[in-house]
């Protein structure tokens, strides 16, 4: 699975950066075309809902996707699936 | 299924501020209606006025966007007209505990059977930040330019004495304390209220030192004092500052409830 930030949707309020365990969402620095800053990724690869939602069958903490207000964050399926090196630092 | 079969998405992204809480409130209420297994058709919503009760509005199923302060109203008749309908109320805090307030108080004595998600914001959002019955004491807004000098309705605590079944408290900040609560209330017969703090950074944040939507997270997140602990803190008699919230589950019983199928 893959994380991503629907950008037609994020209005940039940055509440993503403030309640991942990985700090994944980080404040972004370039706006887009709508005039808002997105969030950016940092390594998404890392996070519990990427590496094993297939593997437990259900949503796995989605803390991010719960307390986005816009919506704007998900999971897409990868095809075909792309296996990652993960490190994750504790 | 999923939360987001919910949303009418070709109505998104909605019309709330930048950071504004109440689209995270839907996202609970949404996970936690679907968690029920409920059908579209047998479900309503139905709100007030004010920003937080623009929320049916992006739902796909049958809704009622009534008059200011009414949706209580509307919400007891849709459930006795035909009980089989599942009902969730969205409301804010001047729609609900102003010139709703009557209707709130009553709808918890005769115990109606749904489920009303209020989302606190501290201050009239829609009209441009006018004080509500739950701005904090010495909080600015346009009606209240020297700061709030009333004292603030607690609204979960009035629900507990008017007598609803179940009564919970949580933040935009604790999504998954909040779906869980929301969940149990759907699941209560009789009626559930559910008080939801959110922020709003526009009309209450702006004039309260809180303009970036991070320090309304963490006032939020720094302000709500766990059940469990404010109980602790009351037996060994220490001093609760008057300026925090409890968060946590108020009630939870079962009195005689009205609107539930046999
Ligand atoms: C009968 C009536 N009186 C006053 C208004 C103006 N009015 C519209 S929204 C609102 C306040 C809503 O505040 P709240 O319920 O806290 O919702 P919020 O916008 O903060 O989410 C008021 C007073 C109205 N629409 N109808
Ligand atoms: S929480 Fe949602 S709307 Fe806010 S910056 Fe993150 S992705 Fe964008
Ligand atoms: S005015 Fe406040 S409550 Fe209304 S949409 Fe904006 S932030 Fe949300």
């Amino acid at each position: 699975m893959k994380l991503v930030i629907d950008e037609r949707r994020c209005k940039g309020c940055n509440i993503c950066t403030m309640v991942c365990p990985y700090r994944i969402f980080r404040e972004g620095d370039r706006l887009n075309d709508r005039g808002v800053v997105v969030p950016r990724l940092d390594r998404p690869e890392r996070c519990t809902n990427c590496r094993l939602q297939g593997l437990y069958g259900r949503r796995l903490c989605g803390v991010c996707q719960m307390i986005c207000p816009d919506q704007a964050i998900r999971w897409e399926e990868e095809k075909p699936y792309e296996p990652h090196r993960v490190v994750i630092e504790f | 299924m999923s939360a987001d079969d919910w949303f009418r998405t070709d109505r998104l992204p909605h019309i709330y501020c930048t950071g504004c809480g109440n689209g995270t409130i839907i996202n609970c209420t949404l996970e936690a209606v679907d968690a029920m297994g409920w059908n579209k058709n047998d479900t309503v919503f139905i709100s007030g006025i004010g920003c937080s009760s623009r929320a049916p509005g992006y739902i796909v199923t049958d809704s009622l966007h009534t008059t200011h302060g009414r949706a209580l109203a509307f919400a007891t008749g849709v459930k006795l007209a035909n009980p089989r309908l599942h009902i969730v109320v969205f409301t804010g805090d001047g729609d609900l505990a102003a010139i709703g307030g009557n209707h709130f108080i009553h709808a918890c004595r005769r115990n109606v059977d749904m489920t009303v998600v209020c989302m606190n914001n501290m201050i009239y959002g829609m009209t441009g930040g006018q004080g509500s019955p739950c701005t904090p004491v010495g909080a600015l807004s346009t009606t209240t330019p020297y700061g709030m000098g009333e004292p603030v309705f607690d609204l979960a605590e009035l629900a507990v004495t008017a007598g609803a079944n179940y009564v919970a408290r949580w933040t935009s900040y604790h999504v998954t304390e909040l779906t869980r609560a929301i969940q149990t209330g759907l699941e209560t017969p009789g009626f559930s209220f559910i008080e939801a703090m959110v922020q709003c950074p526009t009309a209450y944040g702006r004039r309260n030192k809180l303009r970036q939507v991070s320090d309304m997270i963490t006032y939020l997140k720094t302000h709500a004092l766990l059940m469990q602990k404010k109980k602790r803190m009351e037996e060994e008699g220490e001093p609760i500052p008057p300026e925090m919230f409890a968060v946590g589950e108020f009630t939870r019983r079962s009195r005689p409830a009205l609107g539930v199928p046999k």
